[in-house]
């Protein structure tokens, strides 16, 4: 049998980014899940040994960071699991986060400048740009987390010995 | 009109945060091992670049140089840039919940990108107008997500490809970007300096 092995992935098709999480609470059908600390240059963690504890700490960081999914898989508090965020997804968020406020802000301050060539007045045009920009950030996300796209999906358990280094 | 597009060409990829000024090189071998990251990485230093900039040179023109305290401005800029990071972490999370857990993990880490620290002092020695530092430090931020998005293509495309096993990883990664910031030298020569 000549089987060859198909080395050439195909880029084409959409990825998941996968990350792991853990169960920190069980709810009846939800499952509340927080992310793993997965970052291999420990930004995020040198960033809670500067701040006052409690406040800025990584614990609290991630728990911020807390989704809940269906609990299909009979999940237990404590368990690994594996979810995942499709590719799009990632850049679809950054650019509603921060691409609209932005050009709101700077299409207002360059009109600003055009009309009126005042510094005060293209400061104060662009406060209000970006005041705008983040009302069409939020319509626009709402929009996203309606068709699903911003959660991430439950894909398995994980296995107790993989780690995630990047 | 033009010297406006001069001065974003010329912050943007002569004068490249990253291959020419050598500044923001942790975030840039951290986040490039995706596409995506480097995506999300990019748009939101640009987005605190840009406002921390913009928070910098009303600082510097109302506050510093009037008063004469030039020796706080590095103490302040900081000061500055965390705040406009706080601020950013939280419009994000008021604007979309769900959208801050995808990309909260980011801005931590901006805080000490010491790209943001650098292009606010470059452009107070620019001495320019309100709109001419805005836009230096926003084309500064675009040219720095362009290089990390197209290292994390070429980090891609290395992760498949014959590496000597010495030499895999981070090794090759540092040769790539000299090779990039060699070719990028030959933008110079197009400065609107």
């Amino acid at each position: 049998m000549d089987e060859t092995l198909d080395a050439s992935p195909d880029y084409g098709a959409p990825a998941l980014v996968e990350g792991f999480a853990h169960v920190v609470a069980v709810e009846g059908g939800t499952a509340w899940l927080e992310p793993e600390q997965t970052t291999s240059c420990g930004g995020c963690a040198s960033a809670s040994a500067c701040g006052a504890k409690g406040i800025g700490t990584l614990a609290d960081r991630l728990e911020a960071r807390r989704f809940s999914l269906p609990n299909r898989d009979g999940l237990r508090v404590g368990e690994r699991v594996v979810v995942g965020v499709s590719e799009k997804a990632l850049v679809k968020a950054s650019l509603t986060a921060y691409a609209i406020p932005l050009a709101g802000m700077l299409f207002s301050g360059a009109m600003a400048q055009w009309v009126a060539g005042s510094d005060l007045i293209t400061m104060a045009a662009m406060f209000g740009g970006l005041a705008l920009g983040l009302v069409g950030a939020r319509l626009n996300a709402k929009r996203l987390n309606a068709r699903g796209e911003l959660s991430p999906h439950y894909l398995r358990r994980a296995d107790v010995v993989i780690t995630c280094h990047f | 009109m033009k010297e406006y597009i001069l001065l974003m060409i010329s912050a943007a990829l002569v004068n490249n945060v990253i291959l020419a000024r050598f500044l923001g090189l942790c975030s840039f071998m951290g986040v490039t091992t995706r596409i995506d990251t480097a995506v999300g990485m990019g748009l939101a230093t640009t987005f605190v670049i840009t406002v921390s900039s913009m928070a910098d040179w009303g600082v510097e023109t109302y506050l510093l140089q009037p008063f004469g305290l030039g020796y706080l401005r590095t103490v302040t800029f900081i000061l500055v840039i965390a705040a406009a990071v706080q601020f950013t972490e939280m419009t994000v999370k008021k604007v979309s919940p769900p959208l801050f857990q995808m990309l909260g993990i980011y801005l931590p880490l901006i805080t000490t990108n010491c790209a943001v620290l650098g292009v606010a002092l470059l452009l107070v020695e620019g001495k320019m107008s309100f709109i001419s530092s805005t836009l230096f430090a926003f084309a500064s931020s675009i040219g720095y997500s362009l290089v990390m998005v197209m290292f994390a293509g070429l980090r891609e495309r290395l992760a498949l490809a014959d590496v000597p096993r010495l030499f895999a990883g981070p090794p090759i990664g540092f040769i790539v970007a000299s090779l990039l910031a060699l070719a990028f030298m030959g933008f110079s020569g197009m400065s609107a300096n």
